[in-house]
């Protein structure tokens, strides 16, 4: 199936990357929030696709504490693009 | 907990259709939260530069002295866009901490942002020139007062849009 990503098809991994996607850039806490998924839950599946080189982070301080942004690299983008294609594919017309 | 695995090689076309379903709900309150208005008062800052803009850039033009010397309304125009690029820098900072995404500029239509986008500077810009070929002040005051309204119509776009998406 030309475009379908079994890393990005897991549901919490897809709603991710459409949160970057739609976002461009997103603090780890936004993703948390709107996602409704504990800390620990969402490191494992942004690790994920940071392994996958589908998305990379940025740190940076605030009041003192540091703040982690992500965002879909050049690859993650067009997986998850390729992704979409291939379920509306399997939709059909 | 989901987990890594267990997801068939092909999901079926109502999978499918609810993975595409889900990714959609995601970005529209993403959409929600991108089309956040600036606050009030950059909002005026804003309204206030494009309202200044026409007029200052016409006295500089202007072959006369008009209202004020013209290297006074030099100084007024480059002091008005740095005091503006300041505080866009900060606002845009702001902005950023209070929503936790990326400021970006095409959340509104095409239709709407590409004529302003493309008109707005014409407007700025031709209307002293207008001023400074013609010598009627007309120019510069409608441009001025044009300037307002779209960026008091911008605003409230802005405010509409992100009630409606965060309705949804």
């Amino acid at each position: 199936m030309n475009g379908f990503d079994h890393l990005i098809h897991a549901p919490n991994r897809l709603r991710i990357c459409a949160l970057l996607e739609a976002a461009g850039e997103a603090e780890f806490a936004v993703l948390q929030e709107q996602l409704g998924l504990s800390a620990s839950v969402l490191s494992k599946h942004t690790g994920a696709l940071i392994d996958a080189g589908y998305v990379e982070q940025r740190k940076a301080v605030r009041d003192t504490r540091q703040r982690v942004w992500l965002r879909l690299t050049a690859a993650g983008r067009k997986a998850y693009q390729g992704h979409l294609a291939a379920l509306r594919e399997i939709v059909g017309p | 907990m989901e987990t890594d695995t267990h997801f068939p090689d092909r999901p079926t076309p109502d999978e499918a259709r609810a993975a595409l379903a889900d990714a959609a709900c995601v970005q529209e309150s993403t959409a929600a939260r991108s089309a956040t208005p600036w606050p009030l008062w950059f909002a005026t800052v804003i309204t206030a530069y494009v309202a200044l803009f026409p007029v200052a850039y016409g006295g500089m033009l202007s072959d006369r002295d008009w209202l004020l010397p013209t290297p006074a309304w030099t100084a007024t125009l480059a002091v008005s866009t740095l005091v503006y690029l300041a505080l866009f820098a900060y606002a845009g900072r702001a902005w950023r901490r209070r929503t936790g995404v990326a400021l970006r500029f095409d959340v509104l239509p095409k239709t709407v942002t590409v004529p302003l986008v493309t008109g707005l500077p014409l407007l700025l810009v031709g209307s002293a020139w207008a001023f400074k070929l013609t010598g009627r002040s007309a120019w510069i005051v409608a441009a001025s007062a044009l300037a307002a309204a779209v960026s008091v119509g911008f605003h409230l776009a802005f405010v509409r849009l992100h009630r409606k998406a965060g309705a949804r």
